[in-house]
């Protein structure tokens, strides 16, 4: 049957002085699905699209193939403006006959133009077998929830707040403001940190599109994309709400360093937080404090850089040396970590104000010596090769943020992973606060350490990507991409053959496949909004009973078949 | 000494529209010269190509094939090339203990998507097809299927 | 090994743990044959000789059964680790299978190259040591030489192939319906003998991760193919690099399915004999 249409572009001469387009139509005529032949000087000049959609209107061929330049650079355009001309996206196959054949045997015309023949009529083939994916679309409830009340889920709230949705924000602890509530001062600015908080929370009380649930423990959820619908206990009350998207920002814990560094066992050897806390209910009393850096973090078990251990103890360590006379402050570290500009002055600051640092390495870590409370530190300095003795009454640990108890939980229950140190993971690369599943989103330290500025910033970023699925009425699947332009497709189970192994319900990266008893047996269904038309499931099914139907397998034999 | 056993390898490359096709790509800007038994497939992911496509390709009478997709930790896919490689690598295991030829089939993860990563790799493979036997003894007593 | 082998299938029946013990008969004429025994009379008839397979008629046998009906197997170790993929596979459920181990004997283990001649859940006989395939004759003399010389080899035997499906049809692991191998895609139709690359080494791939080395295909090809040959070197790798052998758990699923790139970064490596015949003869 002649259903195709083929289009040669000579993209002005590119193309054609090179192949021979006279041998193209020769053996595009012999081809008995194919209706029409024509040739345009560049598609993608607007009077020759106009032409060429006017062409496919007056013919019965619904089928179009055009041969012309790379789908990466304008033959993507053409393919758009069929599209938007309504011809069916699986009813267009574009050939390369430019970047893949024309410019690269440019020095053999005759092997070009035997290439481009077998490059159309391969795509002549995927066209026979090309097929169309199913597509479904959701209602997307308009309002969104946000799990955790430190300054990132408080930003995120106020964000979508401000764009008129509604959040709600589920809060494990009686009051909100997460970590930022026991600490003193921030950095680098050394505000007061409840100056800071206070104005995200009297917004979140007063605003009425923020519903505030605190001593909140989820115990499930269920839906998808757009329409969420979560499970949870608030003082004492079970209750549920739905929402159309999620944001985590439950945060991170501190790491207690039980075991280093006489941590427990010898008085006056504390951590930032207890630090911290002393300065809050002012009883703090030192004069000679000693920093110690990297306690528990880049090490084996942790080797990451937890990012705020350093500017904290330049915070803590500056306010010693100016607020109390005589005072001696020591910072021991294995490299501070002051990025920017604003951090690197906070650090000659702090070099200003006569804190002093001393380099140790791993192998050689600082000795506290002391029987029941710290008398001395002895370290060996890497960069003069000497030892040194340092007289102290306060030693003050800087440990790692690590991941919170629950966050293996929540992930299972949401259907998304955590990375191999607990840290909630996102979707690698180009897609940051995103997460496996489409409209969950995860921002603050519960995706990595990150001071509460930074918190912030991510927060608001988390709310804009959420916003930008709450605005929409309905999501069609084929949008929910992860790549430029819409899915692929995705992917289809002919159910009478499928053996029900599993295969493709264990190896979908997206866990899109799921197990359903039909008629006594096991066969695979394919939720659409989590399947991304990847294919990964299609070469694992014994039988190919799952295919991508703009891509199936009679399409690729076909295509092997007419390659040479 | 290595001796020419083919004058001119057909090769098949599937190309993974993020890394391996952006490389063919900017080859062609380039205007770079290619030799010119080579068919490129364009997929989504290289986690699509299926082997049995490969074998298929194999007994067509292409000489080798390529399957170019991102490297390891790249993929857009949430890491489906880590399985497509797996397997790959066993197919690998399988042509050697035939007899075909574990070279026949190249795999490329996250090294051909750079014009000059492309030609490299596209004339090395021509060159290593070019002296592996070819497939005759499977194919002549059957036939090459068309 | 026969008598407690007969006792432990009368007291599960007498027991009614199961509604019928499959195993082996000799019946009328002292002619072998697979067999439901349903009454601890019948299990005087019970042999446990020749090698049988008996997971796929295990799997038939329970599909056409009532849901609450539970099949005890009399089981060698070949055919509990079919038995155990298939379960992996959603083909079995696993609460209406039994099995009733039985080890098999030294020369049987050499018959059948089997690197693990036992179940995991013995009942009756005696364990022997495994064989190592690779140190077999017949194996290496398919897997010596260089490419060329393989490829000749291998050729040889498949071009005897006359497309009679029996490996297929055999092997406990392929119960897919429809089969690629029936498709015209991968397979040309009406074409003998089968075109090997396609139909043979399709399913040899197919078998990768889950062939439990059972030697039903060779068993079954009436022309004498070592079929099994063909999956020795995928075994060994995935035994290699990922510690994985297929049909000895019932929950850890094969490595090719998970999604993280595991295993020694090392590059591959071959026996040491393979690898100088290849310098040897240069390629």
């Amino acid at each position: 049957m002649a259903n195709i249409s083929v289009f040669l572009c000579k993209c002005l001469g590119e193309i054609d002085h090179i192949i021979d387009f006279g041998l193209l139509r020769e053996e595009l005529s012999k081809n008995s699905s194919v209706a029409l032949i024509s040739t345009v000087d560049s598609l993608c000049l607007e009077t020759d699209i106009e032409k060429t959609i006017s062409l496919i209107k007056e013919t019965d061929a619904d089928k179009v193939l055009i041969a012309a330049c790379s789908i990466l650079s304008r033959g993507n355009l053409v393919v758009d403006c069929l599209v938007k001309a309504g011809v069916e996206r699986h009813k267009i196959a574009l050939v390369d006959i430019r970047e893949g054949c024309a410019w690269i045997h440019g020095d053999n015309p005759e092997d070009a133009s035997k290439k481009a023949k077998d490059l159309i009529n391969m795509g002549i083939a995927a066209l026979q077998h090309k097929e169309m994916s199913d597509d479904m679309s959701v209602a997307v409830n308009p309002s969104a929830l946000i799990i955790g009340a430190g300054p990132a889920g408080l930003a995120a709230a106020i964000s979508v707040a401000e764009m008129g949705y509604e959040v709600s924000i589920l809060e494990r602890s009686k009051t909100p403001g997460g970590m930022l509530k026991l600490i003193s001062r921030c950095y680098p600015d050394n505000e007061d940190a409840s100056n800071k908080l206070d104005p995200y929370i009297r917004e979140i009380e007063n605003n009425p599109l923020i519903t505030f649930y605190p001593q909140s423990k989820i115990t499930s959820i269920e839906g998808d994309t757009g329409n969420f619908t979560v499970h949870f206990s608030s003082q004492e009350k079970d209750s549920s709400i739905q929402s159309g998207v999620i944001i985590i920002a439950t945060g991170a814990k501190i790491f207690f360093p039980t075991g280093l560094y006489g941590y427990g066992e010898i008085k006056n050897v504390i951590t930032q937080m207890e630090f911290e806390r002393q300065i809050l209910n002012e009883s703090l009393e030192t004069k000679k404090t000693v920093f110690i850096q990297c306690v528990g973090a880049r090490d084996r078990k942790r080797p990451y850089c937890s990012t705020i251990c350093c500017p904290i103890s330049l915070k803590n360590a500056s306010r010693i040396a100016e607020d109390v006379p005589g005072a001696s402050v020591f910072i021991l570290h294995r490299g501070i970590m002051t990025p920017g500009n604003t951090l690197e002055k906070y650090y000659r600051d702090a070099l200003a104000s006569g804190v002093q640092f001393i380099r140790f390495e791993e192998e050689q870590p600082p000795r506290i010596i002391g029987s029941d409370h710290v008398e001395f530190v002895e370290v060996y300095d890497a960069i003069t090769g000497i030892t040194r003795k340092i007289e102290t009454d306060l030693v003050v640990l800087s440990t790692p943020l690590i991941p919170n108890n629950d966050n293996a939980r929540l992930a299972q229950m949401l259907g998304i992973e955590v990375d191999r140190y607990g840290f909630f993971s996102e979707v690698y690369p180009m897609h940051p606060l995103e997460t496996k599943t489409d409209g969950i989103f995860i921002c603050g330290s519960a995706r990595w350490p990150v001071s509460s500025d930074h918190s912030i910033i991510q927060g608001k970023a988390a709310a804009m990507k959420a916003v930008s699925y709450l605005k929409q009425s309905k999501i069609a699947a084929s949008t929910l991409s992860r790549v430029p332009g819409p899915k692929a497709g995705h992917a289809c189970v002919n159910v009478d053959a499928c053996t029900g192994c599993g295969n493709c319900v264990a190896v979908c990266p997206f866990d899109a496949c799921q197990l359903e008893k039909l008629e006594g047996r096991y066969v695979s269904t394919v939720n659409l909004m989590k399947c991304k038309a990847c294919g990964n499931c299609v070469p694992l099914c014994p039988n190919g009973s799952i295919q991508i139907p703009e891509h199936n397998y009679r399409m690729v034999g076909g295509m092997i078949q007419r390659a040479f | 000494m290595h001796t020419v056993k083919m004058k001119n390898p057909k090769i098949l490359i599937f190309a993974c529209k993020w890394c391996g096709l952006i490389g063919a790509d900017a080859a062609g800007k380039k205007r770079i010269s290619l030799p010119s038994q080579f068919r490129v497939i364009p997929v989504e992911c290289a986690s699509l190509v299926e082997p049995d496509a490969v074998l298929r390709a194999l007994a067509g009478g292409i000489d080798g094939i390529a399957v170019l997709g991102c490297h390891i930790g790249g993929c857009r896919y949430n890491n489906a090339n880590h399985t497509a490689i797996k397997r790959m690598e066993l197919l690998k295991d399988l042509l050697d203990t035939t007899g075909i030829g574990r070279s026949r089939l190249l795999l490329s993860f996250g090294t051909a998507h750079e014009d000059y990563q492309f030609e490299e790799i596209i004339k090395s493979f021509f060159d290593e097809v070019s002296l592996l036997t070819p497939l005759d003894p499977w194919l002549s007593s059957f036939g090459v299927i068309s | 090994m026969l008598e407690k082998t007969k006792n432990i299938a009368r007291q599960i029946l007498e027991e009614k743990k199961a509604g019928g013990i499959l195993g082996l008969m000799k019946g009328q004429w002292n002619i072998i044959q697979p067999h439901i025994f349903e009454a601890p009379a019948e299990l005087d008839a019970l042999v446990l000789e020749p090698k049988w397979l008996l997971a796929k008629l295990a799997m038939g046998i329970l599909r056409s059964s009532p849901e609450n009906y539970k099949l005890a197997v009399i089981c060698r170790g070949c055919d509990e680790r079919a038995l155990i993929e298939l379960i992996k596979r959603n083909q079995i459920e696993k609460e209406s299978l039994l099995t009733i181990g039985i080890a098999c004997s030294q020369e049987q283990a050499a018959l059948c190259l089997c690197d693990r001649p036992y179940p995991t859940k013995l009942d009756a006989g005696e364990k022997v040591k495994g064989v190592d395939p690779f140190q077999d004759e017949r194996v290496r003399e398919f897997l010596i030489g260089n490419d060329k010389q393989r490829m000749e080899r291998w050729a040889d035997m498949l071009k005897r192939c006359i497309k009679c499906y029996g490996c297929r049809n055999s092997c406990p692991i392929c119960i897919c319906e429809p089969c690629k191998l029936e498709d015209d895609v991968w397979v040309k139709r009406g074409v003998v003998p089968a075109e090997a690359i396609t139909f043979h080494l399709i399913r040899a791939f197919h078998l990768s991760d889950t062939c439990v080395a059972c030697g039903a295909c060779q068993e079954a090809c009436p022309v004498n193919i070592p079929l099994l040959y063909l999956q020795f070197s995928m075994r060994k790798t995935i035994q290699e690099y990922y510690g994985y052998e297929a049909g000895l758990d019932l929950e850890i699923k094969s490595p090719v399915l998970s999604g993280v790139f595991e295993g020694p970064d090392t590059d591959r490596e071959y026996p040491a004999w393979v690898n100088s015949m290849r310098e040897r003869d240069g390629i």
